[in-house]
């Protein structure tokens, strides 16, 4: 199936040329899109949450998308995230960089844990060791509610400036300036992400995808690089809940439940499976149907789920599927749509 | 019925009046937030709570001829989703006004945005802290917190049932149980009954024929249910399920009132002690005219979460019209101390916390042929107010 892949695209130079495109054109329009995005939105804080939560998803997409590891434990790093960052804020007085970074290795380390254990089964295996993960750490958080204040959540989550010493450089204190923050970091993660799904490392994630047998069977130690993604997964899972933290200036214990997983892969599969772009997609329409829908109707979540439904049947690469797909139709190649891992 | 603040009847109208001379005062239009539950998980509630806030903005705009501006945040059963249109109403639309909230831990986080623009929040949530160690200048809070909630059930119960001395507990583990079982050995040991058990369980149990079992195993005289929602409604089914109420009286310290009685039927009602912070029988004239209004804006009787915003909703404007201030330390300090007629009586903001100080009730289900009415689920055996005193609570505002 890799070389299928691959061979496909090698031997059609004329999709080959328009992925290129494609993936280049991505960025752009990523880009654009941050830009526009609290412009045409009612609100930067809006606009920081979908932000926020395209970064979970992103993150998410190198585990299912790229390494088809349907992992349920996004919860344990966005929740550890905002609890670490905001504990190590609260009590060791961390700045903003220090807050963020210790959420980043902590997410790193969680991640290696919970992968090591967990990629030592498969399949059904593996979901079902993510699902107890994350039930455990949410009973952990429930537990010490002296440091993550249990039920009622951890409060008083401060929002520190950009700081050298007493000096302030930047406050983000203003939505629009904390948007940026989140906005900056979301671009950075995202060139690095499709730099890393371009080289041979991403090739191999894609290889194990596709046939990990085969992977294993041409020499790539499968079981490595399993670890390695979940560590970059959960570091950067990590940092989008001490994000979140910031933004909201409290830490809700749903942060850690598995509800947040589930909302990140719902995210990460109506966006698109194996498109970096696709997470933002997916986390737009996400957070943006729950504020239209939830107005309308208030089992909405019903609605989300005949969306789901829908995006699973009848376009199986997701909205980056298809808005892909009707861009290939416009340029005049009719070819198949690609399925899962376009790699934007 | 024995309600020990009946004697105090000032209507609700004469509050309306006695305003009055105040009203010219300041013609701005005031926009008024609700944080509501209206999708998601608590839904049910959320839409009781919005309807009594927004009668009470529609009486308020005759009442007070006021241009005002009703605008629901729907919390989504989740408090991120919460804070985040807070913060938007705040940041976008300059609101400074809000009330509602459910969930604990939404109303603190609210309290908290709104403490930071000088805003005021009035919240019927139940955790202790709103009013105790988490609270702050901005935040009201009307329901009565755990310590008025377990003496006004318990030491009305251990009076009336002098035989019964031996009280078994099951609590749901986390921060509200806790305080609520901490407050129940108080008033166990003070009384001189013993505590014979308690059996926790976490907040996702719906299924507690194993509590029981041990529940029954240590014989009590009364069976007292900590918990509250669907896990008290289900805690209580399997009670009766197991022909405990047979064998011994069950209290359930913090039931949501009508509601909760409608959900479980007169059969599972009929002889159970409930605690409720509203209850629509109640002979005041706020009552009277609150239950009238409803069943004309609605055909339906109140129950707490209408109850509860309604009144909310009602004061906060009402104060703020009075005062000419929608924001700010002036309405705080309007709010502070104030006395008004609630749905309970007399009701005060103490100043010292923001607490509400109002009246909590002990109720028992009557049996479906005793019923007066399709409402007329329980009878009030006792009512009063308990409070922490300022010097002992944590909170010094």
């Amino acid at each position: 199936m890799m070389t299928k892949t691959l061979d496909t695209a090698a031997a059609n130079p004329g999709r080959r040329r328009f992925k290129g495109r494609l993936g280049a054109g991505t960025t752009l329009a990523m880009l654009a899109v941050m830009v526009l995005l609290p412009l045409v939105l009612p609100s930067a804080t809006l606009a920081t949450e979908i932000l926020i939560f395209a970064m979970a998803a992103l993150a998410c997409n190198l585990l299912l998308g790229f390494t088809g590891l349907l992992s349920f434990g996004q919860a344990i790093f966005f929740g550890a995230g905002a609890y670490i960052s905001a504990l190590a804020m609260i009590h060791l007085d961390a700045g903003l960089i220090g807050a963020l970074l210790i959420a980043v290795v902590a997410g790193c380390v969680l991640a290696l844990g919970v992968g090591m254990l967990c990629i030592r089964r498969k399949g059904i295996y593996f979901v079902m060791l993510t699902l107890a993960l994350t039930q455990m750490a949410y009973f952990l958080a429930y537990t010490l509610s002296d440091w993550t204040g249990g039920d009622n959540g951890l409060l008083d989550v401060p929002r520190p400036p950009l700081a050298v010493g007493e000096t302030t450089l930047i406050s983000f204190a203003s939505p629009l300036a904390f948007y940026a923050l989140v906005a900056t970091l979301f671009a950075l993660i995202y060139v690095v992400a499709r730099r890393i799904t371009d080289s041979p490392f991403g090739s191999t994630l894609l290889a194990i995808r596709e046939n990990e047998q085969r992977a294993s069977a041409l020499g790539y130690d499968t079981r490595l690089f399993k670890i390695m993604v979940f560590v970059l997964s959960g570091g950067i899972t990590a940092l989008a809940g001490a994000l979140y933290g910031m933004l909201l200036n409290f830490v809700p214990l749903s942060n850690i439940e598995l509800l947040m997983s589930e909302q990140i892969l719902i995210m990460t599969i109506i966006g698109g499976t194996g498109s970096l772009f696709g997470s933002l997609l997916g986390a737009g329409a996400i957070v943006l149907l729950g504020d239209l829908l939830s107005s309308i109707w208030p089992r909405w979540m019903l609605l989300l789920g005949v969306a789901l439904i829908a995006v699973v049947i009848f376009m199986r690469g997701g909205l980056w599927g298809g808005l892909s797909s009707l861009l290939e139709r416009r340029r005049g190649n009719h070819a198949e749509p690609h399925k899962e891992a376009s790699h934007d | 019925m024995t309600v020990r603040k009946t004697s105090l009847m000032l209507s609700a109208l004469a509050l309306g009046l006695a305003t009055q001379p105040l009203l010219a005062q300041d013609q701005q239009p005031l926009t008024f937030y609700g944080v509501k539950s209206l999708s998601g998980a608590f839904a049910s509630y959320g839409k009781y709570a919005e309807m009594g806030s927004r009668l009470a903005v529609e009486e308020a705009r005759e009442t007070l001829g006021r241009d005002i501006e009703y605008v629901s945040l729907d919390t989504e059963g989740n408090a991120g989703r919460a804070i985040r249109k807070v913060q938007e109403a705040i940041n976008q639309d300059g609101g400074r006004l809000f009330n509602g909230a459910t969930l604990s831990s939404t109303a603190l986080a609210v309290g908290k945005e709104v403490a930071g623009v000088e805003g005021v929040f009035m919240t019927p949530a139940g955790a202790d802290e709103l009013t105790g160690s988490e609270c702050n200048a901005s935040t009201f809070r009307w329901s009565v917190p755990t310590y008025g909630a377990i003496r006004e059930t318990l030491v009305p119960l251990i009076e009336a049932l002098p035989e019964a001395k031996r009280f078994y507990t099951i609590t749901p583990e986390y921060v509200f149980g806790e305080a609520l079982l901490d407050n129940a050995k108080a008033v166990f040991e003070e009384y001189g009954v013993e505590h014979v058990g308690n059996s926790y369980h976490s907040l996702q149990e719906q299924e507690f024929s194993g509590y029981l079992t041990n529940a029954m195993s240590a014989a009590p005289d009364v069976l007292v249910l900590l918990n509250f929602g669907s896990q008290s409604s289900n805690a209580l089914r399997q009670a009766r399920n197991f022909g405990l109420n047979e064998q011994m009286d069950i209290l359930m310290v913090w039931s949501a009132g009508l509601d909760q009685f409608e959900e479980l039927g007169a059969a599972n009602v009929d002889g159970i002690y409930f605690g409720a912070q509203y209850w629509h029988e109640v002979d005041t004239p706020f009552n009277q005219q609150l239950v009238a209004s409803v069943r004309e804006a609605y055909d339906i009787t109140p129950t707490y979460p209408l109850a509860a915003d309604y009144t909310m909703t009602r004061v906060m404007l009402e104060v703020a019209d009075a005062s000419g201030a929608s924001e700010g330390p002036t309405l705080i300090e309007a709010l502070e101390g104030y006395t008004y007629q609630g749905p309970t009586g007399e009701e005060t903001i103490r100043a010292s916390d923001h607490q509400v100080i109002k009246d909590y009730y002990l109720l028992k289900g009557k049996a479906e042929g005793e019923m007066e009415d399709p409402d007329d689920y329980a009878d009030v055996i006792s009512a009063g107010r308990s409070f922490v005193t300022p010097e002992d609570s944590p909170c010094q505002l």
